[in-house]
């Protein structure tokens, strides 16, 4: 990371450290969305910018952990376990649903997490004894750890804040680590990669397991932090969503989802003046983008800094993209 | 057993429909690596075209063909030109991402623009119930069912006796080789995009009668579409056809014998199946890539 | 002795068209053998047949014995099998020394020791040593991408070679490379072969490459092993020529 790249990350630190004191309550509800969603994103992240897989369930997947927490806290198992329970079963049902889908070349897990996404509407809707089906859950009690009461806006958004810090953190090491070499060399050219010995089938499942898992464990923040939810939250809106908070950042960049989820927290606040259309041109923004500048708002700086320091200094402008 | 031949030829009319979807889907696939995702939102669009036209006074015969040409020039051509050529250089995975934008932005114009409301859809020919052994059929499905076979078939003879047809399978089978061998690749890809833009016009006014003109109509023909293509075989156009029919009779099969809550879950626990079981499909071959 | 690679009888047809036809050879450890032939002669899909990328429509391939037709090409890898490819396959974004940690780090330990252990996977001083025996030491920290072809080139050997394998497969090393980097990757491998007796087979168009280089050659052409022996005497056979100037 250069000395630039790591001032900003600085200044985005502290000023997220020192928000919720300058916010009223719907400005930290808004950051804590943020610091939520983004854990769901850098999930989503791992599956599509690393290894190369679209994955239209990581609503699903939120949803999964939201219900996992909302139904097991309030029947007195301590928030952590449930927080744990939600990651884990959701690494085990990405594991169970990418298993066969990604034997075959074609993009086939795009089809079966479309599938899965929909079969998860359904069963939430539908099975009431064990959702409340439509009418949803309310009332998700916010944590007490450790003597830490959470109920406040202000300390939830810490907690929030704090769990992504160190699920990034995790994430951070993991690409440092030879997996981030091999998920590289399998999303640039996995026939390469398989002659050199990569399993690129068991490190392409492992990214979508943890992907989603990451999406659990999102999920497991999000009940508390909206305090209602019911199946409609998860439907393929969110996980199409997310997947443009992924792109819209810049896919397969480190810190992309979290510049993708400020801007689409923040883009319903800028949008009001389209009112209804907010849609209409959120898609289209996307494809212009993909168009244009498929490597994201990030990708774009990046390629901007390069062009103003060639032009300042001389140095010949690089063509290909950054790295983590 | 009447009610069992009823859900059948039903099951049949609209598998036949399913057919002429992952068909068009199938061949965009093998030509030019093209996922459209969109591809729901392709057979809900036509429809709105020609009531449209019907608005503007056309008969309906004439919407008709009105329909089917901006099908053909917007969801052909523009699709192509705007959308698939430009995305195509940066890989399948920018293009499948467009097309699932696509598909949103198809859906959400069409709710704001024309209207959220289900809008009916002239049928072909009058609903009559005709009495078939002890069965009584409704002649909508006949017709539906006919329209289709005829549209299937006239597709076969195309792809398979002529000189275009075959050329145009050469290009989806190996376009390398095709082009070594003097077909024109690119004319070819271009009509198969065209050739989508048709069947999927035709299966737009097959299937709005039944189920009224609705811009969510893409979501489940578009899961329709994907499902058939895949239990069919990926690979294959007669692959699509066999999984249409079969998806459309056990969704009707499905619907009068599984709960009502869960219909919608039957295709997608098929397409799980099929990809834990046999992932290449019904009729498909498993594919290797060679460097 | 068992060969180190034994192809029995291998054919591969696509449709109608027989690629290779009925194609059956034996590698001895130790042994460059060098197969040629013109465009369209079968030898680039013989070798995706041995290497797992495609499975071949009869025949079998073994190595050291051990039955590996359509094994997959990470599992052929991990049993000692490399190869370089005709179009360069380095990965640009990473730096040399990172290609060639990547081309190691998958044949030690398991998934779990990766994830948790070393961020070089322990293997910083051996690509060091490759890097300096094909003489890239000056290019340790560049970005593949920004390496000249002949470098490159050197690279690809250099990845092939990182795990150390027994037989490395190596599909038209020689192209584009201009004479000097010739010379230079010939001299290095041999300079492998020696050290490590290792077995190769390269497909190869240049004549003088493979005359320096093989210990043996194998000429195909439309998909059949049309002859077999010493370099000089293939260079001479008449059923070799013709192929290669019917074509």
């Amino acid at each position: 990371m250069t000395r630039f790249g790591g001032i900003l990350v600085a200044i985005a630190a502290v000023t997220a450290v020192a928000a919720p004191f300058f916010l009223k309550p719907f400005g930290i509800f808004l950051i804590s969305t943020w610091a939520v969603l983004t854990i769901a994103a850098i999930g989503l992240n791992l599956t599509l910018g690393y290894a190369g897989q679209i994955s239209l369930a990581q609503g699903a997947f939120v949803g999964i952990g939201a219900y996992t927490v909302a139904l097991l806290t309030p029947a007195g198992v301590p928030f952590f376990v449930a927080f744990m329970a939600a990651g884990l079963l959701c690494f085990a049902i990405g594991w169970i649903l990418g298993y066969p889908a990604l034997r075959v070349q074609h993009h086939y897990l795009a089809f079966v997490t479309l599938a899965f996404t929909t079969l998860v509407f359904l069963v939430l809707r539908n099975e009431e004894w064990l959702t409340n089906g439509i009418y949803g859950i309310t009332g998700t009690p916010r944590p007490n750890l450790l003597g830490w009461k959470t109920s406040g806006a202000r300390d939830f958004y810490f907690l929030c804040l704090g769990t992504l810090t160190m699920l990034s953190l995790a994430t951070w090491w993991m690409l440092r680590s030879p997996w981030g070499r091999a998920f590289l060399a399998l999303r640039e050219n996995p026939i390469r990669a398989l002659s050199l010995g990569l399993d690129t089938r068991r490190y392409t499942l492992m990214a979508f397991a943890i992907g989603s898992s990451l999406g659990g464990l999102a999920g497991a923040l999000y009940a508390p932090l909206v305090q209602f939810i019911e199946p409609n939250s998860f439907s393929f809106g969110l996980s199409f969503n997310l997947l443009l908070m992924v792109i819209v950042g810049g896919s397969g960049n480190f810190f992309g989802p979290f510049v993708g989820v400020l801007i689409a927290v923040l883009l319903p606040e800028w949008l009001r003046i389209t009112q209804g259309y907010y849609l209409i041109a959120y898609a289209a923004a996307v494809m212009v983008i993909l168009v244009f500048c498929p490597t994201g708002v990030l990708g774009l700086i990046e390629r901007t800094r390069r062009l103003v320091r060639h032009k300042v200094t001389g140095t010949p402008p690089l063509t290909s993209g950054a790295g983590p | 057993m009447a009610s069992f031949i009823q859900l059948l030829v039903s099951g049949l009319a609209t598998g036949a429909i399913y057919a002429l979807i992952a068909v068009g889907f199938t061949l965009l696939w093998q030509t030019s690596q093209t996922i459209n995702f969109a591809q729901g939102e392709f057979v809900m669009l036509p429809a709105f075209f020609v009531l449209a036209a019907m608005n503007a006074g056309a008969p309906f015969w004439l919407a008709v063909l009105i329909g089917i040409s901006l099908s053909v020039l917007i969801l052909g051509i523009l699709f192509k030109v705007v959308v698939v050529d430009p995305m195509l250089k940066y890989g399948v995975l920018p293009l499948v991402i467009s097309t699932i934008a696509l598909s949103l932005l198809l859906k959400e114009s069409t709710k704001d623009f024309y209207s959220s409301q289900a809008q009916p859809f002239p049928a072909l020919v009058p609903a009559i119930d005709v009495h078939v052994f002890d069965a009584v059929v409704s002649t909508q499905s006949l017709a539906v069912l006919a329209v289709a076979i005829v549209t299937v078939v006239s597709l076969n003879l195309l792809l398979n006796r002529t000189r275009l047809g075959r050329q145009m399978q050469a290009t989806a089978q190996n376009a390398t080789l095709a082009r070594i061998l003097g077909v024109p690749v690119r004319r070819m890809v271009l009509y198969t995009f065209l050739l989508n833009a048709v069947l999927v016009a035709i299966a737009s006014i097959l299937v709005s009668p039944i189920y009224l003109a609705k811009f969510t109509n893409g979501e489940t023909l578009g899961m329709a579409a994907f499902i058939a293509a895949i239990v069919g075989g990926f690979n294959q156009v007669r692959g699509a056809i066999l999984g249409g029919i079969i998806l459309g009779v056990l969704d009707n099969l499905s619907a009068a014998y599984i709960s009502s809550q869960y219909r919608g879950a039957f295709p997608l626990i098929v397409l799980i199946i099929v990809i834990l079981l046999r992932p290449q499909g019904l009729l498909g071959r498993i594919e290797e890539r060679s460097v | 002795m068992t060969a180190v690679l034994e192809v029995s009888n291998i054919r591969k047809t696509f449709g109608g068209i027989v690629a290779v036809d009925d194609v059956s050879l034996k590698v001895p450890a130790g042994e460059i053998l060098g197969i040629i032939g013109p465009n369209g002669s079968g030898k680039s899909t013989l070798f995706n047949c041995v290497l797992g990328q495609l499975q071949p429509s009869a025949g079998e391939v073994r190595i050291d014995g051990k039955l590996t037709t359509g094994m997959r090409p990470c599992d052929l890898n991990r049993l000692g099998v490399s190869r370089t490819f005709q179009l360069l396959q380095v990965f640009p974004q990473l730096s040399v020394r990172d290609n060639l940690i990547l081309a190691g780090q998958e044949h030690q330990g398991s998934m779990a020791s990766r994830l948790f252990g070393r961020a070089d996977a322990g293997l910083s001083d051996a690509a060091g040593e490759m890097i300096e025996f094909f003489g890239l030491s000056h290019l340790v920290h560049e970005r593949a991408g920004s390496l000249s072809y002949g470098q490159q080139k050197l690279l690809d050997a250099a990845m092939a070679f990182m795990a150390g394998p027994r037989l490395v497969l190596l599909d038209e090393p020689a192209g584009g490379v201009n004479l000097t980097m010739l010379g230079q990757l010939r001299e290095r491998l041999h300079a492998y072969h020696a050290e490590r007796n290792a077995t190769f087979v390269v497909i190869e168009h240049q004549m003088e490459f493979v005359m320096a280089l093989c210990t043996r050659v194998v000429a195909l052409a439309e998909g059949r092993v049309i002859a077999e022996g010493a370099p000089q005497d293939i260079r001479r056979n008449p059923a070799v020529i013709e192929a290669y100037l019917g074509h």
